[in-house]
This record gives structure tokens, C-alpha cells and sequence, in this order.
């Protein structure tokens, strides 16, 4: 389809803007539980959304239809939304909020969905859950493949023209262990997809994984309760990149601050005053938008209003600086954002967003961290969350834990969970991990947005020390 | 929209089915939808879509071997070209894959047809008279409204078609302090009336927030849990609390309750009740739920959801639940506290509105944890003191729907399903309002 031939036959709409986004998304999934074959699907989600401005309002049509009288009859309807919202608009826009970037994008993956065919996935998928069979007490062992390719082109009466093509993968595995002492789980890789393709994938070091996962969910089958009280705190980045996504991306969404967002996904702490004097962090606290990472999660040329994507930072030294907010944002905040106005899919109109965010490494090996420490626990993986609309008071639960105890790791507790308050929290930053601590992580179930909008994120971290933390564990 | 005329998917369906071989099954999903959703704040349009979207999921199996895949559908020429191109691949790749032991076979689970289409106003007048009322309010939500179709064919003759027409407001007003209250107006016959007390309601309720805020401090505290916040609390426990395959496998979180170690209140009954209307009683296979599945009586486990794959994987009868296990209309018996009573009966503590967040803190011993939002006051002597600033709550489901249950209101509340992730949801929820002894803060 060609995508300048459609926006050519809209001339004769007489709008003041019009955009064509295409979004093909093709996904596969396998997955093999307990060696038993689950399932593969092969899904395509292919559409088209047409944005058409009118007295400096946009609304949107969407169609899966490739009919051009379809398309067209679309852009019409858009164009008459348009104008009837125009007389209730909570903000008025021009052409400055709609950049006129040309370019291309693609993923740095080389085995994508062409190069897929199911034996060899299927094979490692087995292999994996047959590592994990190291006792009967590991009732459950999981694994899955995942595989998306993503082609967006966005053209636009102002000449925009970008194309993207999006790679993304993951394989991910999990054990759960059961015996009358209860349940315990310990995963890898939920968190860890990328832009590369099937290549990425080392057999050897999966099945190492494999084998590390389902003898710690049977450590912690034995393990004494992690106790409750106020420690120092040591957080892995598999752990991280979920406190950096709730408690620094989040609040920092220009229009959760604006307030579009306060009837679902919230509001935030975090004023517009707030940037360029809020002490967010210590001033080890470095936190970077940066959607130029290679192979990270959420890396692209431009987001989906043709918005050239750049490397900014967010906190530097600790002070806010810089929120996550489009151009329609910025202009009504009067504030310096991002390129993050994207979209779920062709069916959704795009909205503030994260993208990239990370925590920039520091100077600490993780030896200098336990070493400094006199009581604490060192927790890793993600496995709970939770944190109200302001984005201030959380809670997160981990997979598995360790204690410090006079500057060495001790014993294995399960069940290890931890509160506190964003702004305070972030200052309790005392020590970050170098380069040997720092890992590249990425999320696919980011949801907001009224409608709902699920989107690729990607977060990287390295280990961090926090210093007095609320910490308690399981049970009544 | 043509995807939305059932005639084009049974032509579709037809039409390729008469493509499969003697060793060969198949399941056709049909989801679409006509909508148009818009966005407010401040009483004023940030953003408005419409959308026109269909696809159908295909379940193919081939000897005892099974793949799924998609397409768009445009109810148009291509579409029959684009299905056998996949089905060509399906047939290519399905020869590699291993057998799958708990394969749900397409069975005839009958033809039913259900078309609830009331004619709903233009958009411009239902979207004309809400930005009126709300006129001068600050007001932040989605509107939407439009046509939405389930369907399903199969291989075996089974046909089932559900379309719904409906649209709903959902929104909360906020005052200068940022204090709120939540609000829905949902349904599939439009009233200018009904709108118009629905949104004073909702600004009358806003002047209770107007007093200064009083901050509680951790502890123990008498809670009332009016129906949105209990909705919230089934919509956590939809997540693998009911689920008998999480069971089987570890992840559920009644396990207890399930082996007869615990049980909940007597004043507790949970049932799976699509007599609700909200949500068409067969799942992604076809398969046709019972239209009253009890969950929980009077505190004690009746069943789980099970779905067939479950079902034939641990030898059990299949309740016909969809393959995630989760309610799709869940019901909670009334019991008789009435609105009246509610702050009396409290006496000194707190109304909680709404909760926010839901996760678990220890899904082994049912515990969760989460926020209080919304319109949320503190109770003295059984008058409403202040409104409350946010706290966190860290309590286990053995407490909230097993000893801490002290009544249950007499009227309990519908909520249809809001959630438009990929696309609009069906189904909903009737819950009453619960009072508890004791409901534990964190932080």
C-alpha cells in the first residue's frame, strides 16, 4: 500500500493537517510447561490511523480496513470530530506540534519472524524446562519465546516521512516449587526484552539460567521469613527497573501533571514548579531519557507525531530537570520535554509516554556496596508492585533476598518486601553500582491511557544501596 | 461496518472451513467493534477517536497437534485470500510441533444469537450534553460508546454471535484541592435525565471533600468498603484466586480455602452469574458457561473456574471457564445492612470509596496490598469528619471476606466493564457494600 498515494487523495478534505500512521505488528509466542508443548500463536494486527487538525483540534480515525474509500471515509468522519470537539478544546494546536521529520529507522536484530521457523525454538523452549527438573518439588517449569516485528510508517501533509521497523525478543522461564513448607517462585528474563532478534539467544548460558532458577525457588522453600524492619537496602537492576518505572517515569509524564490522566492512571507528586528545583534524588542520581540506546527495548528515531527522538536527561545531580512530555505538552506546560507521543497500535491516538529510561552508573562495585553495609538485605527480582495515584507511597515485593550482616551476604530469606515514599526514597540513595552492575532492561506492559493503552518500555539499571528501609516480609 | 453483520462472518467462517481436510478442526473468533472514545479533562476535549476495528483468532488443529493465528477483517474480497495464505503456513509449521496432550477439541456446544442494539443519539448530542451539564466543573474522564461484537464458529457446526450497543461515562470531579470523587454513568439506554443527576450527584458529593483533609496514622481501623472499592478487591482476586489451573500449578492464592483449612465469612457467597447480562456466557472456544457457577457459599470453596484445557490436563469436569480462568461476571450476595445504617454502623473509622493498585503482598496467605482513593472519610460516632489523605492498606482476603466481615449491605451496586485495552471490554460485576472490624494501614 502506498501510504503517499492515500494522503495525496485526502487533498480535497481542505483540512489544516493530516497524518497517515500504518502499524503492521506481527508476534510469536511459544511456550512449554512442565516439557509439555502450550501453544504456539501467530498473530498480526495491521491498521491504519488517519489524525486530521481543524480549528487547532486533532481527532482521530482508525481502520483496519485497506479499502481506500474506507480510509477516506475515515479521514471525513475525523475531520467532522474534529471540528464539533473544536468548540470545546481543551487546548488549541498547530503545525508546531507536528514536526516534519523524514528518516528511517531499524532494529539492530538480524533473525526476525522471515528467518523463524518453530522446531529449533520449540527444542530450546523443552530443554530449558527439562533443566529445571532438578527435584519433585519443582512443580512448575516455564518457558517461553517471544518474537515482534513492528513497521510504522507516518507520513504527513507538512512531508513527514518515517519509517521504523521495530525487532523485538525475549525468552523467559520460571520454576515453582512446592512442599509443605509452601510455595516458592524464582524467574529470569520477564524484563529482559530487546531489540535483537533470535540471535541473541545463548543456548548454554539459558540453560545455565534454567538450572540457577529452580535451585533457588527450592533454597527458598527452607528459607526463614524475611524479618521486618528498618535496613539498608541493596536493590538488583532486575528489581530496579520497576522502581525507576513507577516511582521516576511515571510521575514525570507531563500529562499525568497536566491532569488528563487522573481518572485512571493517576495524577502526580510532581509539580510543574518543581522542575529545575526539586531535589528528587541524592545527588548520585543521575536518570536519563535516552531512546538512542542500540538494541534497547524502546530506542526509535521519532515518535509518533514525527517528533525527532534525542538523549536528555531527566535528573541530573539529583534536580529535576526535564519531564516526559510531548510537543502538546510542552506547549501547554511551558516546560522543556521529550519525544514520547506514542501509541499502543494504529488504533490508539498517541499519548505522553516513556520511552528509554535509565539510571546512569556511578562509581561503587557491588563488593564495596555489601562491605558498607552493617544490616541490610540485598533484594532481586521483581515480582509484586503497587502505588497510589500521586506516584508517592509504593510497595514492592521481590523474588528473592539475601541478608547483609556486618559488611557479608548471609542467609537466604523469602518473601522480601520493602515501602517507602518516592522523593524521600530517592535521597536515601547512598552508594551506585559502576558499569559491572549496570544491565539493560525492558518492559511490555506499561498500561495507561483512557482508552487503554499498553506500550514497550525499556529501563536500565545498575545495582544501587538505599539506606534505611522499610523491609518486612510474608505470612499472617 | 460490515465485520459488524454477523451474515459476513458466517460467509467467512463457511468459506474456509470448507478448506479443512478430514484430519483437520478449527475455531474462528470474531472481535470487533465500532467506537468512539473521548477523552476529557477539565470538563473539556483533549482527545476524540473513532475506531473501526475486526480480527478473527483461528484455533487450528491438525491430528493431535494445535496452532492459533489471526487476521484484520474487513468483511471484504481480501480477506479469504489472506486466511488461506495462513492457513497454508499453519499447516506448514504445525508438522514440526510436538502433540499436545490437553488439546481442546471444537465440539457442537449449539447456535445461540444475541443482539442487544437500543438506538443510542448522535455522538454530538450524547458528547454535547455532558460537556452542558459538566459546564464550569472540573471534570477528567472518557466517554465512549459504539457497537461491539463477540463471535464464534466452529469446524463442528457451533455458531454463537453476541452484539452489544452500548456507552458509558467514566469520570471523577475534582475540587481546588485536588480532592475527588469517582463517578460512572453506563448503559445501553441513553437518558438526558439520568445523566444530569448522575453528574449533581457526583458535585454534591465533591463538597464533602471541601473539608481540610485529616491525616490518619498507621494501625488498625473499622472500614466500610462501599461497592466500587469491592469491585476493585474481586478484580485482584480474579487474578488467580479462582483459577483452578493456578491451583494445580501453584499460583493461586485460596489455596486454603480450597483444601478445606479455612474458610471465609458465612456472610460471603460469590457466584459466577451471567444471568448479569453484561458478558455472553460462551468463551474464545464456544464452550456455554453455566449461567450460575457458585464460587464461595457462605464462606465455604464451592469451585473454581476450570477451564477445559484444565479440565483434561488434571482429569476434572470442565466448567467451561475461559482459558485465563477469570471472572467475567462475578456476583456477590446482598446481605442487610441498609444505606441508611452505613455511618451508624461504622462508628468510628473509615468509608473507603475506592481502592487503587491492587497487588500481592503474599499471594500464599491471600494478602494484599493497595491504596485508598477517591472519596475516602474519616467516621466519628457515625458523622462524617473529614475526608482522608491516601493511605496504604496491607490486609489478607482471609480477613477482609473471612473474619473481619461484619455485614453486608442490603443493595449492591452494577458496574459494566470499562477497560479498552486493544478493545472495549464486556462484561461487569454486581457487588453490595461490605463493613469490616478491621482493615490493616501500612504507611
Amino acid at each position: 500500500m502506498n501510504l503517499l498515494n492515500i494522503l495525496a487523495s485526502l487533498n480535497n478534505l481542505d483540512a489544516e493537517y493530516i497524518s497517515l500512521r500504518e502499524v503492521k505488528s506481527r508476534t510469536i509466542n511459544l511456550s512449554v510447561r512442565n516439557e509439555i508443548f502450550e501453544g504456539l500463536s501467530n498473530t498480526e494486527d495491521h491498521g491504519i490511523m488517519v489524525e486530521v487538525m481543524m480549528n487547532g483540534q486533532f481527532a482521530h480515525g482508525a481502520t483496519n480496513s485497506f479499502d481506500p474509500a474506507e480510509i477516506i471515509k475515515v479521514a471525513q468522519e475525523a475531520k467532522l470530530q474534529a471540528i464539533e470537539a473544536s468548540r470545546f478544546s481543551l487546548s488549541k494546536f498547530s503545525f508546531e506540534e507536528r514536526p516534519a521529520t523524514v528518516g528511517e529507522y531499524k532494529s539492530p536484530g538480524e533473525k526476525g519472524i522471515d528467518a523463524f521457523h518453530p522446531a529449533e525454538p520449540t527444542k530450546l523452549l523443552m530443554e530449558l524446562s527439562s533443566a529445571m527438573k532438578i527435584h519433585e518439588h519443582v512443580i512448575s517449569r516455564t518457558a517461553y519465546l517471544y518474537l515482534n516485528e513492528m513497521h510504522t510508517h507516518f507520513v504527513a501533509t507538512n512531508g513527514a516521512n518515517v519509517k521504523q521497523n521495530i525487532m523485538r525478543t525475549a525468552v523467559g522461564i520460571s520454576a515453582t516449587a512446592q512442599s509443605d513448607k509452601g510455595i516458592q517462585r524464582r524467574s529470569f528474563g520477564d524484563d529482559q526484552s530487546s531489540q535483537y532478534g533470535l540471535e541473541r539467544f545463548d543456548t548454554q548460558k539459558l540453560l545455565g539460567e534454567a538450572k540457577r532458577v529452580a535451585s533457588e525457588a527450592l533454597e527458598l522453600l527452607d528459607a526463614d521469613e524475611c524479618p521486618t524492619e528498618t535496613m539498608d537496602l541493596i536493590l538488583a537492576p532486575d528489581q530496579l527497573y520497576l522502581q525507576i518505572h513507577e516511582s521516576i517515569g511515571h510521575p514525570l509524564e507531563l500529562d499525568r501533571i497536566l491532569g488528563d490522566e487522573r481518572n485512571y492512571a493517576g495524577w502526580s507528586f510532581v509539580k510543574p514548579d518543581d522542575f529545575g528545583t526539586l531535589q528528587y534524588g541524592s545527588k548520585l542520581m543521575n536518570v536519563s531519557f535516552d531512546p538512542t540506546m542500540v538494541g534497547q527495548n524502546a530506542s526509535y528515531l521519532s515518535d509518533d507525531i514525527g517528533n525527532l527522538a534525542t538523549k536528555e536527561f531527566l535528573i541530573k545531580d539529583g534536580l529535576l530537570l526535564r519531564g516526559l512530555g510531548s510537543l502538546e505538552s510542552q506547549k501547554r506546560l511551558n516546560l522543556p520535554g521529550v519525544a514520547s507521543q506514542r501509541a499502543t497500535s494504529w488504533n490508539r491516538a498517541p499519548i505522553d509516554r516513556m520511552a528509554n529510561v535509565n539510571l546512569e552508573a556511578g562509581t561503587s562495585t557491588l563488593e564495596e556496596m555489601i562491605k558498607s553495609v552493617k544490616r541490610g538485605i540485598f533484594m532481586q527480582s521483581n515480582r509484586s508492585w503497587s502505588i497510589d495515584d500521586y506516584r508517592n507511597k509504593f510497595q514492592f515485593g521481590c523474588e528473592y533476598a539475601r541478608l547483609i550482616e556486618d559488611g557479608k551476604l548471609t542467609k537466604i530469606v523469602k518473601n522480601p518486601n520493602y515501602r517507602g515514599i518516592t522523593a524521600p526514597f530517592w535521597n536515601q540513595l547512598k552508594m551506585v553500582g559502576d558499569e559491572s552492575t549496570f544491565e539493560v532492561g525492558g518492559l511490555s506492559n506499561c498500561g495507561k491511557g483512557e482508552p487503554n493503552q499498553v506500550i514497550f518500555v525499556g529501563h536500565a539499571s545498575p545495582v544501587c544501596l538505599f539506606s534505611n528501609i522499610e523491609v518486612f516480609g510474608g505470612g499472617k | 461496518m460490515k465485520a459488524l453483520e454477523s451474515s459476513y462472518f458466517e460467509k467467512f467462517s463457511k468459506l474456509v472451513l470448507s478448506d479443512l481436510k478430514p484430519d483437520e478442526a478449527m475455531t474462528l473468533t470474531l472481535t470487533a467493534e465500532e467506537t468512539f472514545f473521548s477523552r476529557l479533562s477539565k470538563a473539556k476535549v483533549r482527545q476524540v477517536t473513532n475506531i473501526h476495528q475486526a480480527h478473527i483468532d483461528f484455533n487450528f488443529i491438525k491430528g493431535n497437534k494445535v496452532i492459533s493465528f489471526n487476521m484484520p477483517f474487513s468483511a471484504g474480497q481480501g480477506d479469504m485470500l489472506v486466511a488461506l495464505k495462513k492457513l497454508s503456513q499453519a499447516r506448514d509449521w504445525i508438522a514440526t510441533l510436538p502433540d499436545d496432550p490437553y488439546l481442546v477439541r471444537p465440539k457442537f456446544y449449539g447456535v445461540t444469537k444475541e443482539e442487544n442494539l437500543h438506538t443510542l443519539p448522535k455522538t454530538q448530542e450524547m458528547m454535547g450534553l455532558i460537556l452542558d451539564v459538566a459546564a464550569g466543573v472540573d471534570l477528567a474522564g472518557v466517554f465512549s460508546c459504539g457497537d461491539i461484537v463477540r463471535a464464534t464458529i466452529n469446524s463442528e457446526g457451533q455458531f454463537h454471535w453476541f452484539k452489544t450497543r452500548n456507552f458509558y461515562l467514566d469520570y471523577s470531579l475534582y475540587n481546588s484541592s485536588q480532592k475527588a470523587v469517582k463517578s460512572l454513568y453506563a448503559g445501553s439506554v441513553w437518558d438526558n435525565a439520568e445523566l444530569r443527576r448522575n453528574i449533581k450527584d457526583a458535585e454534591y458529593k465533591l463538597t464533602l471533600m471541601d473539608r481540610p483533609s485529616k491525616k490518619i496514622e498507621r494501625g488498625e481501623y473499622r472500614v466500610y468498603l462501599a461497592p466500587s472499592a469491592v469491585g476493585e478487591l474481586l478484580g485482584t482476586l480474579s487474578w488467580g484466586g479462582v483459577s483452578m489451573g493456578d491451583h494445580q500449578r501453584g499460583n493461586g492464592s485460596l489455596k486454603d480455602l480450597w483444601q478445606k483449612k479455612k474458610t471465609l465469612s458465612p456472610l460471603f457467597t460469590l457466584s459466577e452469574d451471567f444471568s448479569l447480562g453484561l458478558s455472553p456466557r460462551f468463551n474464545e472456544a464456544g464452550e456455554v458457561s453455566p449461567m450460575d457457577l457458585l464460587l464461595v457459599e457462605k464462606g465455604d470453596h464451592k469451585n473454581f473456574l476450570v477451564s477445559t484445557r484444565t479440565a483434561n490436563e488434571y482429569k476434572m469436569e470442565s466448567n467451561f471457564a475461559s482459558e485465563s480462568e477469570s471472572m467475567r461476571s462475578p456476583v456477590v450476595l446482598t446481605g442487610d445492612l441498609s444505606r441508611e445504617d452505613i455511618y451508624k454502623e461504622i462508628g468510628t473509622g473509615l468509608y473507603l470509596s475506592d481502592l487503587h493498585y491492587l497487588n500481592w503482598s503474599d499471594r500464599e496467605t491471600a494478602r494484599i496490598t493497595g491504596m485508598t482513593r477517591y472519596a475516602c472519610f474519616w467516621i466519628e460516632n457515625g458523622e462524617i469528619v473529614a475526608p482522608i489523605e491516601d493511605l496504604r492498606f496491607d490486609e489478607s482476603y482471609y480477613s477482609i471476606f473471612g473474619e473481619a466481615l461484619e455485614r453486608v449491605t442490603d443493595f449492591s451496586e452494577v458496574s459494566p466493564a470499562t477497560g479498552s485495552y486493544f478493545n472495549r471490554d464486556v462484561g461487569g460485576l454486581r457487588v453490595p457494600g461490605l463493613l469490616l472490624s478491621k482493615f490493616k494501614f501500612t504507611l
